[in-house]
């Protein structure tokens, strides 16, 4: 055995994955040095998407900067604008009106449903489906899209919260609309349930795959589904609730094994969860206004900084904000869950097949707008 | 007056033949590739092309005549002599499959006694085209991929070898022909389900498709072995990958499902025996490209545990009952129970193994 | 093996469902009456003039400096002998398509409801050769409104 080695000289190759591969999710790079089908190191790039976001809203004041916010998660536009408002509703030290509270709530929920979606489309995907997968999600997202279109008037840059409520009140068919489309979406998730999850392929290509365990998926920053498939319940939903979770009944999603398959499960899971919280919120719809007395177009902060953080479909989307006294904040720091669970990825994927790492980079669903801001 | 002239030249007759069949070919693979869109469309939820043609039927057409039009590129650092001729390597083996197709009784180019022999050695060498292809790309992912589709090749070319033993075992031939005829009254796939499975799982493999395109794998190593190829060489690799499915999945139809002979007998006309054999060789290819939108793709580690792990030795198992059964002249009737019993061992290895995966997790 | 049957399964069935497909350029979505494609000026059919005055408070107001407007006397305000309560009016307005991102924030902003997010086709369907055809000035802003060609909840 010894000998053979001696004779035949093999050598570590490297291969750049990204960032034009078709399943790096957007533009991220990672190149890996590969023996054989082996991975043995992985360098990861990031900034491609890179566009400023942060320091472009220290030029804008406040309302400006909401539509920034939609361009940089771009999967759930609405979790992070929510993120910006809740930000500046803190530093204002504002009443919101109730309406508006419970309607940013179905709307978050609804975003974090089409996020899922097009996660496990997307998954199923770099599985090696041919299509089918992220052609279910999609025409499920579709209705989800359509519905927000009717809503905000556009399909992905909603812009459509403000610091106080809301930009506009709902139309008059909103809730029968949201339980049409939630319908349809239950329909979508047994679809995708039944395509993947028992199936004996999928689950030999994603069962006991990019390991992380809980201690270290805690120490690499990591939130949301990611973290919850290691075993850690922990939701700021429920943690620290914002809006009103509290009033909620829901369950937290936790997986056994922090393998891909349960990153996967748990978001399927998270799903359904969404479902139930929207359908709690549409009983608590009354009417009434969907914007603070006090907000104005143009606004003014006190001086003062800020953290807020919520639970967005990819983990904690944060919001540093300082501000000293103008109409624009004078430092924002976005916290985005995507840019810290793509620090293990390098744990999960070395010493496994280039295939799984495909798998289990989809498994973290990074967006790279996020990521890179 | 034809019919005379080729009676009487038989080396004319075999150059219409063989010119025909290029034709048919080129047709074959371009409906093929328009019906597979059109179905994995309708699998999707989608319509597929409607817009080339009424309801999309010249898409493929358009597209060969794009393909056509572009440029062949090569790039610099790619070694020319295999980087060109590796689409011939894969192209040709592909048409010379196709001279001894069974589409009826007297339908075909040349019938060979060892027919079946003749289609597997000739199915495997398209390897080396694969080979040629990654390696002259001077591409990672093309060597990454021509080397999965060696490997891979290599070893499914056992079960595919094994599954046509044991039907020629119960035939006693290696000529189509005599095979399909030899199934007039009852189809082969009542006696031997478990070879039919082995056969299309291994058929998968050789065309590398769904579950089994590791080779070309997008989501991994995006296209394999023809990343690099652009316009006419890699329609080759294309129009040769639909001759293949198409000639795998008559194989099919002729080993196991009686091909033109069941279940109306041999004296059928021969346009119905060519509708015949048409009919039950579209209903393959629909499962074939039902299967490619269900499945996930295999890793590579998986699909040769699977091979060398499971199939062989099962298809090992199945030759030697078929022995026992047919030298001891025991009934027929064994030979389905023996298959089905492989079937079923085979579902209980694959939950096994599964299950292991899930007992890991609680440990 | 049960759970690739079941897989089977569920594509076999979405087999047999509808498709989902809209054929986009056949057949147009209708769009709902919130939609927001890019901003347009709307027409003082009464006065025959925009209701723009070229007041600077949408140029101000856009996030990422889409606008230019240039102001001027109004030529038809009453005092002049016109019939319009307007003292200044738009003069030259332009609005680069390219550079806008539909945020809605210039309509907001807007105190004379003079300009508003076209929500027609017509808005969505705008592609040029020539980046530089996306810079529209005043009469093609005004054009759409101008023909009465608009929904309704872009004007109220």
């Amino acid at each position: 055995m010894t000998d053979i080695k001696k004779e035949i000289e093999t050598q570590e190759i490297l291969v750049n994955m990204g960032p034009q591969h078709p399943s790096t999710h957007g533009v991220f790079r990672m190149v890996l040095s590969i023996d054989g089908e082996l991975i043995t190191d992985l360098t990861a790039h990031i900034g491609y998407l890179h566009r400023g976001a942060e320091k472009l809203c220290e030029t804008m004041d406040y309302r400006q900067g909401i539509g920034f916010m939609d361009r940089t998660e771009y999967l759930a536009n609405f979790n992070a604008e929510l993120s910006y408002v809740m930000a500046v509703e803190k530093l204002m030290n504002m009443e919101i009106p109730e309406r508006a509270q419970w309607i940013r709530m179905i709307l978050v929920e609804l975003n974090r449903l089409s996020s899922h979606f097009m996660f496990v489309g997307a998954f199923g995907v770099d599985c090696g489906v041919f299509g089918t997968p992220f052609l279910y999600s999609f025409r499920e997202r579709e209705r989800l899209i359509d519905l927000f279109e009717e809503i905000t008037g556009d399909r992905m840059m909603y812009a459509f919260f403000r610091a106080g409520g809301l930009a506009w009140d709902v139309p008059v068919n909103f809730e029968s609309r949201v339980e049409e489309v939630l319908l349809s979406s239950e329909q979508g998730i047994k679809d995708m349930d039944g395509l993947l999850t028992q199936n004996e392929i999928f689950l030999a290509r994603t069962k006991q795959i990019g390991k992380i365990d809980a201690i270290d998926a805690i120490d690499w920053g990591m939130s949301g589904p990611s973290l919850r498939a290691s075993g850690v319940d922990y939701d700021i939903r429920k943690a620290e609730p914002y809006l009103f979770y509290d009033q909620i009944d829901f369950d937290v999603i936790t997986g056994k094994n922090g393998d891909v398959f349960d990153r996967y499960f748990v978001r399927l899971q998270e799903m359904r969860e969404s479902i139930k919280i929207i359908k709690q919120c549409l009983k608590h719809l009354n009417p009434g206004k969907t914007l603070a007395e006090g907000a104005s177009r143009n606004l003014r902060t006190p001086p003062g900084e800020v953290y807020i953080r919520t639970e967005a479909p990819r983990g904690e989307y944060g919001i540093y904000l300082v501000s000293n006294g103008e109409n624009r904040p004078y430092r924002l720091k976005i916290r985005s869950a995507g840019f810290s669970n793509l620090q293990a990825l390098k744990d999960m994927v070395v010493g496994s097949y280039i295939a799984d790492a495909v798998v289990i980079l989809g498994s973290i669903d990074i967006v790279l707008g996020e990521v890179d801001r | 007056m034809l019919i005379n002239l080729l009676v009487v030249n038989p080396f004319l007759d075999n150059l219409l033949k063989v010119l025909s069949l290029v034709g048919l070919m080129t047709i074959s693979a371009m409906s093929l590739i328009y019906l597979e869109r059109k179905i994995a469309a309708r699998f999707h939820m989608r319509l597929g092309p409607t817009r080339t043609g009424p309801a999309g039927l010249l898409q493929s057409v358009a597209d060969a005549l794009k393909l056509l039009g572009k440029e062949d590129i090569r790039p610099k650092s790619a070694d020319p002599w295999s980087f060109e001729l590796a689409p011939y390597f894969v192209f040709i083996p592909a048409f010379m499959m196709l001279v001894t197709v069974p589409f009826t009784l007297l339908l075909n180019v040349q019938m060979f006694t060892l027919g079946l022999l003749y289609l597997i050695a000739i199915s495997s060498v398209s390897i080396v085209g694969w080979v040629m292809a990654g390696w002259g790309s001077d591409n990672r992912y093309a060597l990454i991929g021509a080397l999965r589709a060696a490997a891979q090749g290599i070893s499914y070319e056992l079960p595919l070898v094994l599954a046509v033993l044991c039907i020629a075992m119960l035939s006693q031939s290696l000529n189509l022909n005599v095979i399909i005829e030899s199934q007039s009254t009852l189809p082969n796939i009542l006696f031997q389900p478990f070879p039919l499975f082995l056969f299309f799982t291994a058929a998968l493999a050789e065309m590398n498709r769904s579950p089994f395109d590791i080779p070309v794998g997008e989501s991994e190593v995006v296209g394999g072995p023809f990343v690099e190829y652009s316009g006419i060489r890699w329609s080759m690799f294309f129009l040769a990958e639909y001759t293949t499915l198409l000639v795998m999945s008559i194989l099919i139809v002729a080993l196991f499902l009686g091909g033109w002979a069941w279940p109306f007998g041999e004296n059928l006309g021969t346009f119905w025996q060519i509708m015949l054999t048409l009919l039950k060789t579209s209903f393959v290819i629909f499962i074939i490209f039902w299967t490619r939108v269900s499945i996930p793709r295999m890793r590579i580690d998986q699909l040769m545990n699977f091979c060398w792990k499971v199939l062989i030795p099962l298809a090992f198992l199945q030759i030697f009952f078929n022995g026992f059964i047919l030298v001891l002249e025991l009934p027929k009737i064994l030979l389905s129970i023996s298959s089905i019993g492989l079937l079923a061992l085979l579902v209980v290895i694959v939950n096994k193994s599964i299950q292991n995966l899930n007992k890991e997790i609680v440990s | 093996m049960k759970g690739i049957l079941r897989s089977m399964g569920v594509t076999f069935s979405a087999f047999l469902r509808k498709p989902v497909t809209r054929p986009y350029p056949d057949i147009h979505k209708k769009l709902p009456e919130t939609g927001r494609a890019f901003p347009i000026l709307l027409w003082d059919q009464s006065h025959t003039e925009p209701y723009c005055t070229g007041c600077h408070a949408c140029e101000r107001a856009c996030p990422v400096e889409c606008m230019s407007v240039i102001m001027k006397d109004n030529p038809n305000h009453i005092n002049n002998g016109g019939t319009s309560k307007r003292k200044k009016i738009i003069d030259k307005f332009w609005i680069d398509y390219a550079r806008c991102m539909r945020c809605n924030i210039c309509v907001e902003a807007c105190n004379f409801e003079a300009i508003a997010m076209n929500n027609t086709w017509s808005g969505h369907e705008t592609s040029v050769y020539d980046r530089k055809d996306l810079i529209m000035d005043l009469p093609q802003l005004l054009a759409q409104h101008r023909s009465g060609n608009i929904d309704e909840w872009v004007t109220s």
